[in-house]
């Protein structure tokens, strides 16, 4: 077969191939930015969520804290006065006896 | 026999600073092989321990921790040092509430299901008592700390030395230690008294101590504050 017979079908062939090389190329590109963008998204979201939850478990901390320390600060009162209640009674009774 | 009561009997000598606690496991029967090492503490009693230490909920007190389920008692100083453990007699009913009024009552008009040892939290202190002075855990329902009483009927001395823990059930509420831990917590309590913690036999723990709900030992509270 001659050569200028065979020469358009070579450059027909290889540009057709080229072109699609290009189109895939382009594709995945697209394909792989979106995906960037979706993971970005959700990376931000999760580091605002953490932020969040570690904020709302520092106040239920500190709120717990301070509400033992007032539940403390009561039962100390509460203990005091029973002591003295129960104290006065004994003083005003005659000795009871012991469950034994 | 003799030995069983020298072993009750025994007072036991103040301990130095740095002592390991003492068991007053009180001496073995002649029949029953001794023990190896001394009981420990069960988780219930490891937590409420945490927590009193952690949380300086004793208020410079000492206190004492009564585990019902295991039928034993720990004495701990006003730091939270772990002094003294030994067996102890409890209420003969199992329950956590004590009948309103009970602390009226005589004992013989106490039926058998109002013979509960009351769980919670007490400030105990010396008073006066029918035949001799007691550590009132709960004046209010009659409830007291004190050695067995000597007129007894039900064997509470061999009670107390048995290893069954069903066996330790028998008094009217009250808490019968032996001598030598009594005699360990009378110097300790007798100015301002001291803390007692009573385990619940059916009662959540958290609903008898509800703080314990919300105390993380420090360990747990650095865990959760780590970033990851």
């Amino acid at each position: 077969m001659p050569v200028t017979k065979i020469a358009p079908l070579v450059v027909i062939a290889a540009a057709s191939l080229g072109l699609s090389g290009c189109a895939t190329k382009q594709f995945v590109r697209e394909q792989v930015a979106v995906v960037n963008a979706r993971v970005d998204t959700l990376e931000q979201r999760v580091g605002a969520n953490e932020a969040a939850t570690r904020q709302a478990a520092a106040d239920a901390q500190a709120a717990g804290t301070a509400a033992s320390a007032a539940n403390q600060t009561t039962n100390q009162r509460i203990d005091q006065l029973n002591a003295r209640v129960d104290g006065l009674e004994q003083r005003m009774t005659r000795p009871k006896r012991a469950r034994n | 026999m003799i030995l069983l009561a020298a072993a009750l009997a025994a007072a036991s000598p103040a301990e130095p600073a740095d002592a390991a606690p003492a068991a007053d496991t009180v001496a073995p029967a002649a029949n029953k092989a001794a023990p190896a090492e001394p009981p420990t503490r069960s988780a219930a009693a490891e937590r409420v321990t945490a927590w009193v230490a952690g949380t300086g909920d004793n208020h410079g007190h000492p206190y004492i921790i009564v585990d019902k389920p295991a039928a034993r008692v720990y004495l701990f100083d006003k730091t939270g040092k772990p002094l003294r453990e030994a067996p102890v007699l409890i209420g003969r009913a199992i329950g956590d509430e004590a009948t309103p009024a009970i602390g009226r009552k005589s004992l013989s008009e106490i039926g058998p299901a109002e013979k509960t040892t009351p769980a919670g939290r007490y400030l105990a202190r010396f008073g006066r008592a029918v035949g001799h002075p007691v550590l009132w855990v709960d004046y209010a329902t009659s409830v007291a700390l004190h050695t067995i009483p000597p007129a007894n009927k039900e064997h509470r001395r061999a009670r107390m030395l048995s290893p069954q823990i069903d066996d330790n059930r028998i008094t009217f509420g009250c808490i019968n230690v032996p001598e030598a831990f009594y005699k360990a917590v009378g110097p300790r309590f007798r100015k301002d008294g001291g803390y007692v913690y009573v385990l619940p036999d059916v009662k959540p723990l958290e609903t008898v101590f509800p703080m314990l709900a919300v105390y993380r030992p420090p360990g747990a509270a650095d865990l959760a504050a780590t970033p990851r």
